[in-house]
């Protein structure tokens, strides 16, 4: 049942420099680099890191310019992600865009990486924290955070929707479909899968 | 013989679609043998071949105008089924060139195609429309380049970009789909965009039509067919619009099952497009239901075979164990026992009234 055997399902794994790059750049969605996102070996001062405090008291840092080896601290990932953005429109070639977290943030900075031009093999992406899942209703398009179920009832349109195993990196979310489509009203019980 | 275009026939609601004895045999019935499993059935798209449905690159039948007016419908509902990422424009324009040149060769009593330059004229006489535009400069059209074509096609259509030694799906004309969603897809790469599919990965299936897709030549366009069932005949059936028509699946009896069940095929073409090396992808869509398909006798034995041995992993992703023994309950006395001729040419001239 946790393996609906769906390939479009990202893979992840721990996070070393790539040689062929310039400068390596690591966003991190929590305060600080999780232990279990990089490969042996590998220290967090082998990038520049960009964290997440969640607290509005932290100064502000000059983040526009390529700092190996520093440590810039944001707010908020909404404040993490506005630097980003100016940020990547400024970069040339070389750069390699690291992120760690858990899913929904690693491909909301694949959208912004991909918008700024960069190409897969330019990212990659280790998943930490919680397993919770970002999941788009392909019947109202309503998207849901913190999914732990395997059934669940939309927000938008009131459908219990199965969450199936297919992802979608632009959207950053799995598909989920009404599950009593068919049969209205035959819903079975939700499973918790995703905690 | 001129095909008879049906403009008033229904694809959902009053489903008044039906097939002329002529469409039947033009059907392009899916099973070579009496058996189906997942395989690279990848051919060369020239034309000719078992039945009058690869006479033309790009297939027009006698549904082709109820067909064109289904598609407006569903982008008047959902815009959002015909989509192209920004660096696609030149692969749109390849694609528009592509259709209506064969369009135009392939039927030159119902589309012309006319060029001084850059300044074409595009005359579709089934449709009614003349259009003068440059070619080039979206602006001419009324719409984006491939919209503007494809609206004017049966079938849907997909844009492939070619990068990373992979292919993905970055456009796409998407109104009578087998459960997909373009919304959610675009941008995939092709082992994602696949990724639903049961047992083909572990079989390497799709590796191998990859490596095969990636070096697909200009001018040398490919095929295959697919299938699927679908009760009623609905083209829309988008994972979009699933809770409208999941329920027919539940509405199939013994009784109206060889009136309510079609056979959905895919027939599938691949072409390089010439000057943004993308690929353009037809899927074309014919349903053709149970009791259409039980006129030919080959058919009929061979469809009541394949259904019966059908894997269950793909009874499953296609979506039909709810009503697939019902099918095969219907076809069991159809089927005499007697060996079929392999390939999926009817056999007969003529259906027997």
């Amino acid at each position: 049942m946790s393996d609906q055997g769906i390939k479009s399902r990202p893979t992840y794994a721990p996070l070393a420099p790539d040689p062929s790059g310039r400068h390596h750049l690591l966003v991190v969605e929590a305060a600080e680099v999780p232990a279990e996102a990089l490969a042996e070996g590998i220290s967090p001062s082998a990038f520049e890191v960009w964290t997440v405090a969640r607290r509005s008291a932290v100064p502000s840092v000059p983040a526009m310019e390529e700092a190996p080896g520093s440590v810039a601290t944001f707010r908020s990932v909404t404040h993490l992600f506005s630097a980003l953005e100016e940020r990547l429109a400024r970069e040339t070639m070389g750069l390699r865009l690291y992120a760690a977290g858990a899913e929904p943030f690693l491909w909301d900075v694949w959208g912004r990486a991909q918008k700024a031009g960069l190409s897969r093999q330019e990212t990659a992406f280790a998943e930490a924290g919680p397993k919770a899942r970002r999941v788009y209703c392909v019947h109202c398009r309503t998207m849901s955070e913190g999914i732990t179920t395997s059934i669940f009832t939309c927000p938008g349109c009131g459908a219990s929707l199965f969450v199936r195993d297919h992802f979608s990196r632009r959207l950053a979310a799995f598909m989920a479909v009404q599950v009593d489509a068919e049969v209205p009203g035959e819903v079975p019980d939700a499973e918790e899968l995703y905690a | 013989m001129t095909v008879q275009f049906k403009p008033a026939e229904t694809f959902r609601d009053t489903f008044t679609y039906k097939k002329s004895p002529e469409d039947l045999l033009r059907f392009p019935f899916p099973f070579p043998e009496d058996s189906y499993m997942y395989s690279v059935n990848i051919e060369p798209h020239v034309r000719g071949g078992p039945t009058a449905a690869f006479q033309a690159q790009f297939d027009v039948d006698e549904h082709y105008i109820a067909e064109c007016k289904e598609r407006a419908r569903v982008l008047a509902e959902d815009p959002k089924r015909c989509q192209v990422l920004p660096h696609m424009l030149t692969a749109e324009w390849d694609s528009l060139e592509m259709i209506m040149e064969n369009l135009a060769a392939d039927y030159p009593e119902h589309f012309t195609l006319s060029k001084d330059g850059d300044a074409w004229t595009w005359v579709n006489r089934p449709l009614g429309i003349q259009q003068s535009f440059i070619f080039g400069k979206a602006e001419t059209l009324p719409c984006g380049p491939f919209e503007y074509i494809t609206r004017q096609a049966q079938g849907d259509f997909t844009l492939q970009d070619q990068r990373e030694d992979n292919l993905f799906v970055d456009g796409g004309m998407v109104t009578t789909q087998a459960d997909w969603s373009l919304e959610f897809d675009i941008g995939m790469s092709f082992q994602e965009w696949h990724g639903p599919v049961p047992l083909a990965h572990e079989k390497g299936v799709f590796d191998r039509a990859l490596k095969y897709l990636l070096r697909l030549q200009y001018g040398q366009p490919v095929r295959r067919l697919n299938w699927t069932m679908t009760v009623n005949p609905r083209l829309d059936t988008s994972p979009e619009n699933y809770p409208v028509w999941g329920p027919d699946k539940a509405s199939v009896t013994p009784e109206n099952v060889a009136e309510k069940v079609h056979l959905r095929v895919e027939l599938q073409t691949l072409y390089r497009l010439p000057r943004s090396n993308a690929i353009l992808f037809g899927i074309r869509c014919y349903l053709t239901s149970v009791a259409d398909i039980a006129k030919v006798p080959k058919w009929r034995r061979r469809l009541h075979r394949v259904l019966r041995d059908l894997h269950p992993d793909i009874a499953t992703y296609k979506g039909i164990p709810r009503y697939q023994q019902m099918v095969v309950d219907y076809l069991a006395p159809l089927d005499d026992g007697s060996a079929t001729s392999p390939g999926i040419a009817p056999d007969i001239e003529k259906i027997e009234a």
